[in-house]
């Protein structure tokens, strides 16, 4: 059985939820001696500029055959005064304005299109919804195609382009049930064939070091963010509600942001920002952790939460974000907040109490051993596919292809 | 320390004015391997709630200034998804809209050099006549809305009231007895009604998901919703398309014409009459022309000698008979092709006609059997009109 994604970029380097999730699945679907596994992707790795910074052509990452394809334009300015007068209202959109959007969000590959419509793939899974790539493939596809989402609610989900890739379809593939209440809410899929797999979580990793020591703060406790420093993960409010919790609570409580930073990184005593850090490093951080803290309200799934869940550490999300709420209602194993309030009391207690966090820990890891290890994911994703494959492509009649957007100055980063 | 560990608290904040730490009452004895999904869910509630009356009691002891909790609370929903949660964020927003009513023109002034004050200053003090005249009517249309909203606002809580009194108590899933629906009198029948239809077939309620499998063994390319989690567990496991929804919520998300059979049974039977004739309306416009409606039911008089005491006081209907579905379904465009009954079947045996009245005798029999003792299920099949 021959499996392609289409992605809009791929690579280890690349850092995205998505990105990376279509990453890791197929490198284990790889694995499988009864799969051939291919990605189509683009020769960008930016998906602000898309532009082309990797040779065309076929290559190997990490044992997977990649396809590249070079994007037809960068991004163009014009995306972003369209961006900003359509997300008022989506709905609102034209179905020719919400094309022109997904046109210039790109990355329009012309020939990943060509090579999708060829493809001698029994299966194609495009991931994830939002870009050039995946409507165009599902538009152009000849055999049987699944769409992995990784949706959250954004004003975009509501354009009526993705309406029709989403008619098309003819599976799809969920992170979590908050994720496919949503898209059965805002598509009426809900008899369209479909599975909620969810990630799977790798054995932790670390070399045993103290946390403490690579953050450079002893043995002081500390509360642990994992993932991109970004005031759209919620970085920002995170910040602030610790500051005022240490104005509050003098004390040696630390909190410690661990990732790559995209705006700036936080400034205070009881902050330390380590930036990118190695594999190693993460597990060490995280396994020393009081609390790890998830403040986006705009996650489709989180794989943080369980590896924080791997190692029994607790965490504490944010009470508006359906698929991290879920993880915890569904395990038991975190606290939520949803004002500074509850932040400060949650806070309070998690650090203070150490049954509750072993408790809420082990509850976490219980749920992730049941749900979310590698191989049972694997398992349940190949014979999905199976069930795709069987029932053949549908008859519909398909979407046409987005229209290339070539004019127009294009953006630049830092410019 | 690794925090696989449970330790000690180590980091005990050393808290200053009211704000003591929220710990636990008393002690919670299981050992945490010992909890199972709904212990872990109480334990969640349980320490929550815990958390929500310890901000209550910070709330009302003022130990944190309002206009401060405001502007953090405000942080807080501008980086949340609006909309998703319920009455509470609709009054959260509410006061977004209302502390953005207010337009300052009093621009601040502030500069790095002594002049740059001065310039600025004099730009703002030239420019207020203008600026206020524009802002004053910004300000009224901004109140205008925010009034409105208000208004709004109260009519919907209103609503909600006047509703929330109306609202049907709802029967808890986990009263609806534990089905095997492929192991059924009626699980052929089923088969046979939904055979050689071409598109998706929803199983409705499907317990434990062995008719989902039967129909997929036979080729009909079928999946099932259940409310009750537990039970479709191991059908998830064995790879099914099975998900824990109610029937009406399910149908709610499928586009139109996209299903070739629906399968009803389970709790369907006994729903309000407002829902049931939702649940048809959807059920009729979901099924594509020709599609399949397959309907398994108790009858009345078995419902009421045999079903539990829970469901029978707390179901918010109760069964109809099959001619009565028959008239319901009509209504709906689906129109009856077959009925077949079965079940529990306590029927009197006629007695030999040599004895004595054993006409008379065996009339009685037969009006017995009919009304009270016959089969106490039906299967009705139907199918939607063109």
């Amino acid at each position: 059985m021959k499996l392609a994604f289409v992605t809009p970029r791929y690579g280890s380097e690349v850092i995205g939820g998505a990105e990376t999730a279509a990453r890791m699945l197929a490198e284990r679907m790889s694995l499988r001696p009864d799969w051939d596994v291919e990605i189509l992707t683009s020769c960008a790795l930016d998906h602000l500029t898309w532009e082309n910074t990797e040779p065309a052509g076929t290559s190997s990452v990490n044992g997977v055959t990649v396809r590249r394809f070079p994007t037809a334009s960068r991004r163009l300015l014009e995306y972003f005064e369209l961006d900003g007068r359509l997300r008022v209202s989506p709905t609102t959109a034209s179905l020719a304005e919400s094309r022109r959007w997904v046109a210039l969000n790109g990355p329009m590959c012309p020939e990943l299109v060509d090579a999708v419509a060829t493809s001698d793939a029994d299966v194609i899974a495009c991931y994830p919804y939002l870009f050039a790539t995946t409507v165009d493939a599902i538009a152009a596809a000849r055999v049987p195609t699944v769409l992995h989402p990784a949706a959250h609610d954004e004003p975009a989900l509501y354009l009526k382009a993705f309406q029709q890739s989403f008619r098309d379809i003819d599976g799809l593939v969920y992170h979590t049930r908050a994720e496919r209440d949503l898209m059965e809410h805002v598509f009426g899929i809900g008899a369209k064939p479909q599975i909620v797999l969810g990630l799977g979580v790798n054995e932790p990793a670390g070399d045993g070091r103290r946390g403490g020591e690579i953050l450079g703060i002893g043995d002081r406790p500390y509360l642990c963010y994992l993932g991109r420093v970004d005031e759209h993960k919620g970085c920002g409010m995170l910040a602030e509600y610790f500051a005022h919790y240490k104005d509050r609570h003098p004390g040696d409580l630390v909190l410690a942001f661990v990732g790559p930073v995209s705006d700036k990184a936080p400034e205070h005593p009881d902050m330390v920002v380590t930036g990118t850090v190695s594999e190693a490093e993460k597990w060490d951080i995280l396994a020393d952790a009081q609390v790890m803290v998830s403040p986006s309200a705009y996650e489709s799934f989180s794989l943080v939460l369980l590896e924080a869940w791997t190692l029994d550490v607790p965490v504490l999300v944010n009470a508006g974000c359906a698929a991290t709420m879920e993880h915890c209602r569904r395990s038991g194993g975190g606290l939520y907040f949803e004002s500074y309030r509850t932040f400060e009391a949650t806070v309070d207690r998690l650090v203070g109490d150490a049954e509750t966090r072993a408790r809420l820990g082990c509850a976490g890891r219980d749920y992730t051993e049941r749900y979310y290890r590698w191989p049972s994911i694997i398992d349940r994703y190949a014979e999905f596919l199976q069930a795709v494959v069987s029932r053949g492509p549908r008859t519909s009649i398909r979407t046409g292809r987005l229209p290339l957007v070539t004019g127009g100055p294009a953006y630049e980063r830092g410019g | 320390m690794p925090a696989s560990t449970p330790s000690e608290p180590t980091a005990a904040p050393s808290g200053t004015e009211s704000t003591s730490p929220v710990v636990p009452k008393e002690p919670l004895s299981p050992k945490p391997d010992e909890l199972d999904a709904a212990e872990r869910a109480e334990y969640l509630a349980e320490v929550m709630a815990e958390i929500d009356a310890e901000v209550r009691h910070r709330r009302a002891s003022g130990d944190l200034p309002a206009g401060l909790e405001r502007e953090l609370d405000e942080l807080f929903l501008e980086f949340s998804p609006v909309g998703l949660q319920g009455k509470a964020r609709l009054r959260e927003n509410l006061a977004l809209v209302d502390g953005a009513a207010y337009v300052d023109i009093a621009v601040p002034v502030e500069s790095e050099k002594k002049i740059g004050v001065y310039i600025k200053r004099l730009i703002r003090k030239s420019l207020n006549w203008y600026l206020g005249f524009i802002v004053h009517q910004v300000v009224k249309f901004a109140w205008a809305v925010s009034r409105m909203f208000h208004l709004v606002v109260d009519h919907i809580e209103d609503i909600e009231t006047t509703v929330e009194s109306l609202r049907i108590p709802e029967l808890p899933a986990t009263a609806v007895p534990v089905t095997d629906p492929g192991a059924s009198w009626w699980a052929d029948q089923a088969l046979a009604a939904v055979s050689g239809t071409r598109g998706r077939v929803l199983h409705a309620e499907c317990g434990n998901g062995s008719l989902v499998a039967r129909f997929i063994a036979d080729g009909v390319d079928a999946y099932g919703v259940d409310p009750v989690e537990t039970t479709i567990e191991p059908a998830i496991e064995r790879g099914l398309d099975v998900r824990a929804e109610a029937a009406l919520d399910h149908l709610e998300v499928v586009a139109e014409e996209a299903l070739a059979g629906i399968v009803l049974s389970g709790s369907v039977q006994w729903l309000h009459p407002n829902e049931r004739d939702r649940l048809i309306a959807l059920a009729s416009s979901r099924l594509a022309v020709d599609g399949v409606l397959v309907l398994h039911s108790a009858t009345p008089e078995a419902w009421r000698r045999s079903t539990s005491p829970l469901v029978a006081d707390l179901a918010p209907g109760h069964p109809l008979h099959a001619d009565t579905w028959t008239h319901v379904l009509a209504a709906f465009g689906l129109s009856r092709t077959a009925l077949h009954t079965g079940g529990e079947d306590r029927r009197l045996d006629r007695l030999a006609t040599s004895s004595t009245d054993a006409t008379t005798i065996n009339a009685a029999i037969d009006t017995v059997n009919d009304l009270l003792l016959g089969p106490g299920e039906y299967l009705l099949v139907a199918v939607r009109a063109r």
